[in-house]
């Protein structure tokens, strides 16, 4: 299944090895972390974590990056967030990979195939019917959407050929796409405001959804160019010819084919994620105090770097160090998968 | 051509319009009361609801989402007039008007803000674009000139570090060195002169850059790097064409297609808004009056910046496409 060559050119790039111990360090700091911080994440230290003039300690034995200004363990909070940052990622970029892989290969599959036939009279007609709902006068309307409705079918069944006849194709395809392009033009952050007033709590789930869920257009669209090609292959046309169901030329033969390049853009994805978590937690939209996240605590810590440049030392390095991991074993698969370049 | 041109422009005004209705309901299902944030947290309910009713916000969606249609686009004879008149908040181009409305918090027509904001914005995105090119297409073809030199592992791990970090964190520590410690700059802010606004804007168009000359140095190297191969620049090479213009004629040239396809898009992303830059650097454009908008549910603001972002990407789109066929005679339409 895996190519033994491939394996090898991963195992021999040094950028990939580097990405995978950063990336495996990472999680392990995420799963024990919490536990080796010798304090809670949550509770102020006003013993040992405070100095004379109230303002938080630096790294020290009781606090080993210090304390941030309600005098928690900043090391605590880095693990907690560590955890919530992993999580969001990989989640999210599960959630994106397999929606992104489902609507490419199948946009893909059917460009150009038969699809509805929608008379330009009907668009025209329904064009109409909306903006008379618009300005108010709803039995008009219903009246002119049936009368175009007709006229459309008509002009396909008795003027096939003709002028009047001209119509658009609207196949899985350019439905797909089009939805990918309005999803890519929405802004982003009105959603994720929208669904945090909504939920009026804002938690890890939220944030995981709407990453998730938004993130998918761009693999979507990546997926479909490489789809393209392989449908376009003997082997496909083959067994096509032979019969077998679409589903299972789908998953069988076009999924194995673009699984290469799914990986890789995935393994990026991961990254883009933990950039994504950290922007909406800066902005204060992310997840809600007192819940620490990398995004936040770099914020805290921005007012403060001249007294305490631990608190913005400490999440600005985890930030860097997880996209950069991630970014690295992404650019180590991509050499495997792909040596052409 | 045309007719390509002329589907194309369809598809867009449907997509803007799909993204503008999402936004619309979006921006109304959210459980917050714009009339109580205008009358202000100590007004009396019959205050806020004097306020909901001149405001409009009274009346079901369906209605709310008609009358904003019909006024967004409409023709009239009319000249503009004062601002309480009924064209008060148009923007007019002849017969033809565009009205957003008047924003609830800053109580002036919602064109005059963006008409405003939107130079702005397109100065700092044609500024970080500056950087992005000329840094990243530099820096690109010196690594693919030396590659597997120091000068190529150099910069091509920069340009993955560049990637991984955060705006934010670049930007303020642009900020810190280069504002804060050697005083070069202004550390944030517009200015009120033209020099001071060109001083303004190094700071923000500089983070953006960055992170976007990474992409650009890795695209370039690695595109260089495969045309370098083709046979038509071997063929250059043997016939003894001096290496300058073998470089800038016939293997920049070809890596330029995948450059223009990421600069039009990235065009499109800069000039709907640099949310996090903007708002970083307190510099007024598009981008920081949508994230105030949003905390204020600033209603037609909102709306209007929606309209801005997503016009802004979906046209950059259509250009990008367009460009291929002038920049490569083999796509033909």
């Amino acid at each position: 299944m895996i190519d033994p060559r491939a394996t090898r050119r991963f195992t021999r790039h040094r950028g990939a090895v580097l990405g995978v111990a950063l990336v495996v360090a990472l999680v392990a700091f995420a799963l024990v972390g919490p536990s080796i911080a010798a304090r809670s994440a949550y509770e102020s230290d006003f013993v040992s974590g405070a100095t004379a003039q109230d303002t938080p300690v630096g790294p020290s034995a009781a606090h080993w990056l210090g304390t941030d200004r309600l005098f928690r363990d900043e090391l605590a909070r880095l693990a907690i967030g560590a955890r919530i940052s992993l999580v969001i990622a990989f989640a999210a970029t599960l959630i994106a990979t397999v929606l992104g892989a489902l609507v490419g290969v199948i946009a893909g599959y059917f460009e150009g195939s038969g699809g509805l036939k929608v008379p330009m009279v009907t668009l025209a007609g329904l064009a109409v019917s909306v903006a008379v709902t618009i300005a108010g006068h709803s039995n008009f309307a219903l009246a002119i959407g049936a009368a175009s409705l007709l006229a459309g079918y008509a002009a396909l069944r008795f003027a096939a050929g003709s002028r009047a006849a001209a119509s658009l194709r609207v196949n899985a395809d350019t439905a797909l796409m089009r939805l990918v392009d309005v999803g890519l033009s929405f802004p982003f952050l009105l959603l994720v405001m929208a669904l945090g007033a909504a939920l009026d709590r804002t938690s890890v789930a939220t944030i995981l959804l709407t990453l998730g869920l938004t993130g998918w257009l761009g693999t979507a669209r990546v997926v479909r160019a490489r789809t393209l090609q392989v449908r376009a292959l003997d082997f496909v046309v083959a067994s096509r010819a032979l019969g077998q169901s679409t589903w299972r030329i789908l998953l069988g033969h076009i999924l194995p084919n673009v699984a290469g390049p799914l990986i890789v853009i995935s393994t990026a994805s991961v990254a883009q994620m933990i950039l994504a978590e950290s922007v909406l937690s800066y902005l204060g939209v992310g997840i809600s105090p007192p819940t620490p996240t990398w995004g936040h605590m770099l914020f805290e810590g921005q007012d403060l770097y001249l007294t305490a440049p631990w608190m913005l030392a400490a999440p600005a390095g985890a930030i860097v160090t997880a996209v950069f991991g991630f970014n690295l074993v992404g650019e180590g698969l991509r050499d495997a998968l792909d040596p052409k370049t | 051509m045309t007719r390509y041109l002329l589907r194309r422009a369809v598809w867009t005004a449907l997509v803007v319009w799909a993204v503008l209705t999402l936004a619309f309901i979006v921006n109304n299902v959210v459980p917050s009361d714009p009339a109580r944030m205008v009358a202000g947290a100590q007004a009396r309910p019959r205050d806020v609801d004097r306020v909901r009713e001149q405001l409009g916000l009274s009346q079901p969606i369906a209605v709310q989402y008609g009358r904003f249609m019909r006024r967004l686009v409409h023709f009239s004879t009319a000249r503009r007039g004062d601002a309480s008149g009924p064209h008060g908040a148009c923007a007019t181009l002849g017969w033809l008007h565009l009205d957003f409305g008047k924003s609830y918090q800053r109580r002036r027509p919602v064109v005059d803000i963006i008409g405003e904001r939107l130079p702005r914005t397109v100065m700092l995105a044609l500024a970080a674009m500056l950087v992005q090119v000329v840094v990243g297409v530099g820096l690109g073809m010196l690594a693919a000139a030396k590659r597997g030199s120091l000068i190529d592992h150099a910069s091509v791990g920069a340009s993955l570090l560049g990637v991984s970090a955060p705006t934010f964190l670049l930007g303020l520590l642009l900020q810190f060195v280069l504002a804060h410690k050697l005083r070069l700059l202004p550390l944030d802010g517009y200015g009120s002169t033209a020099a001071e606004h060109l001083a303004c804007v190094v700071l923000p168009a500089l983070t953006l850059g960055v992170a976007g000359a990474a992409y650009y140095t890795r695209l370039v190297r690695d595109e260089l790097i495969s045309v370098m191969k083709l046979d038509h620049v071997r063929t250059a090479i043997a016939k003894g064409m001096s290496p300058a213009r073998v470089w800038f004629r016939h293997a920049l040239r070809n890596a330029l297609v995948p450059l223009i396809t990421v600069l039009g898009l990235d065009l499109g992303a800069l000039v709907g808004g640099a949310i996090v830059t903007e708002t970083l650097f307190r510099w007024p454009g598009i981008g920081a009056l949508s994230v105030s908008a949003l905390l204020d549910r600033d209603g037609p603001v909102i709306l209007a910046t929606v309209v801005v972002t997503s016009t802004a990407i979906v046209l950059s789109n259509v250009l990008v496409d367009a460009s291929y066929a002038l920049l490569d005679p083999r796509v033909k339409r």
